[in-house]
């Protein structure tokens, strides 16, 4: 971390893991217009990891987890400041493609959102984008993305069929397929939980477990139990701040910081 | 408690009384007319009104009036379609809530309200006219330019209904595929306006009814024709124009065959108005 990091941002958020990390976040300034949501983050998110966001409402973390991707980049008037760099190189800079980035950082939204196509093509539409295969290797390759997925067992039969004919968790779980198909390095999840129910809740969180050996993981949750199950670390935000960003266990048990211990105790958010 | 209830209770049987009645009126209204253009039309509803032209007048039938309608609606829908799509997912994705956009939209609704005999005053003005000068008189009035002036009518209905449609597709979906590094035309084309089909599809079909049963923009453009013609270029008949024909001739005869062409029209636009709601109910599951 520079001098300069240190000195805008004196919070104890420097890499909190032993292992390499994927993402620094240096500086990281971000504006809904003239609102600034997002004050002078800095965090190394380290490979192969599970990192949680927790935070109240409104305290920026789907934004953070927004930007890693640029998907903010859609909406005029939306603008980020400082670095994030991925294996080295910021992938803020406008010479980044986006193309690279998005083959590179996938993304899991709040709500399913499969596409208005059959359940194979939700996977190989991605897929096909990128990278020209045979219909063979096509066919491997979305068999493979949907066992990680663990639902091909559910789907194997109706491959053809509308994939609005699914049900939430399983939706959800082909937008998780149909993300990693692209092998990415990096899987953002934006409160993947939110919209489904307990079972479907419990199946996405041991995925996300399993997901972790190939991918480095970050997720926005609101449920703090989520958080305390499924990830290494974890980040607390507030107001637009990182607050605090260590091993989940110590997060959770001894934090270190008052507004963290007020948060995970509910007294208040 | 009770009493709370109880006004409630009276205050719902008489807003949905009311209600029911308001769709009865409504619903009265639509059986009337179709009930009366059966009723009067009965007598030259048989096998002549489609095999024989009106060139036999009272002997004959509409089959020209009916084979030059489904040619003039042919080319204003095909005309009007691709336009109409594009400008629609034009505005509603590319230029969305910008001043321009804004701009287009407000002019949309007024030709979308704009009064169909202009329409074909317009038309014949910058294709009858300009088509009589360049062939001297040989090519004047033609299925072409009534089809034209249809498709100036069935365009705004179609920008209309394709914007709409489009801006009804939640922005998470746009989201999500952007979020896989596909790019934005990709995205329209192969994902949005595929999730927005059947909306887009039922607005093409209601301009089709709403074309279909137009008269004043065909009377200065396809102006009529007793023979059967299926050369665009040639002046055509069709049911809406025959119909304002016969019923101003005085012979009852003429006057049936009017409603027959009447009741063949409402059926028609009947049926297309169905076949919308078909499509859109079929694909209701698309969006929970």
């Amino acid at each position: 971390m520079t001098d300069s990091a240190l000195a805008t941002n004196p919070a104890p958020v420097a890499a909190a893991a032993a292992v390499a990390p994927k993402l620094i976040v240096r500086d990281l300034n971000f504006y809904y217009g003239g609102f600034q949501a997002l004050k002078s983050i800095s965090m190394d998110i380290p490979e192969k990891q599970v990192t949680a966001i927790i935070g109240p409402s409104g305290c920026g973390k789907s934004t953070l987890l927004r930007i890693f991707n640029r998907i903010y980049a859609i909406y005029p008037k939306q603008e980020a400041k400082g670095s994030i760099e991925l294996d080295g190189e910021n992938v803020l800079d406008p010479g980044y493609s986006l193309n690279r980035l998005r083959s590179k950082v996938g993304m899991v939204f709040q709500k399913p959102v499969p596409f208005p196509m059959t359940i194979f093509e939700n996977v190989a539409y991605g897929i096909r984008h990128h990278e020209k295969l045979s219909k063979a290797d096509m066919e491997g390759r979305v068999e493979q993305a949907m066992r990680s997925a663990a639902l091909w067992d559910e789907v194997k039969d109706k491959l053809k069929q509308n994939a609005l004919g699914l049900s939430g968790g399983q939706q959800q779980r082909l937008c998780i397929a149909r993300a990693i198909a692209l092998r990415p390095e990096v899987l953002l999840l934006d409160e993947p939980t939110s919209a489904l129910d307990p079972i479907a809740t419990s199946r996405i969180e041991q995925l996300v477990e399993e997901l972790k050996s190939q991918f480095t993981i970050v997720i926005v949750t609101h449920n703090m139990q989520q958080a305390a199950r499924v990830s290494d670390l974890t980040a607390f935000m507030y107001l637009g701040e990182l607050i605090e960003f260590d091993q989940t266990e110590k997060i959770f048990t001894k934090p270190g910081k008052k507004q963290t211990e007020d948060y995970i105790t509910g007294r208040f958010g | 408690m009770s009493a709370l209830y109880l006004r409630r209770r009276i205050t719902n049987a008489v807003a949905m009384s009311l209600s029911m009645l308001a769709t009865l009126v409504g619903l009265a209204f639509l059986a009337w007319i179709l009930w009366e253009t059966l009723r009067q039309g009965i007598g030259a509803l048989d096998l002549k009104l489609f095999t024989k032209v009106t060139a036999y007048g009272e002997d004959g039938g509409l089959l020209n009036s009916m084979v030059g309608s489904l040619i003039i609606n042919f080319i204003g829908i095909g005309l009007a379609t691709p336009i109409g799509v594009l400008a629609g997912t034009w505005l509603a994705e590319y230029a969305n809530r910008t001043r321009l956009g804004e701009s287009i939209r407000f002019l949309n609704d007024i030709l979308l309200s704009a009064p169909s005999i202009v329409m074909g005053l317009f038309v014949y003005t910058i294709i009858v006219l300009p088509s009589t000068t360049l062939t001297h008189g040989s090519t004047t009035f033609s299925g072409f330019a009534g089809g034209v002036a249809l498709a100036l009518i069935a365009l705004p209905v179609i920008v209309r209904t394709t914007d709409e449609m489009l801006r009804l597709v939640p922005s998470t979906l746009r989201e999500a595929a952007l979020s896989l590094g596909v790019p934005q035309w990709k995205l329209t084309l192969q994902i949005l306006i595929r999730a927005a089909r059947s909306g887009i599809i039922t607005g093409v079909l209601l301009a089709l009814a709403r074309i279909s049963g137009e008269t004043a923009p065909l009377l200065f453009t396809a102006f009529g024709n007793n023979y059967m013609a299926f050369n665009p270029m040639d002046k055509m008949s069709s049911l809406p124009q025959i119909i304002y024909q016969y019923a101003n001739d005085p012979g009852d005869a003429m006057h049936a065959l009017a409603w027959a062409g009447a009741f063949v029209v409402t059926m028609f636009v009947l049926l297309l108005s169905l076949a919308s709601r078909l499509i859109l109910s079929r694909n209701k599951v698309s969006h929970d």
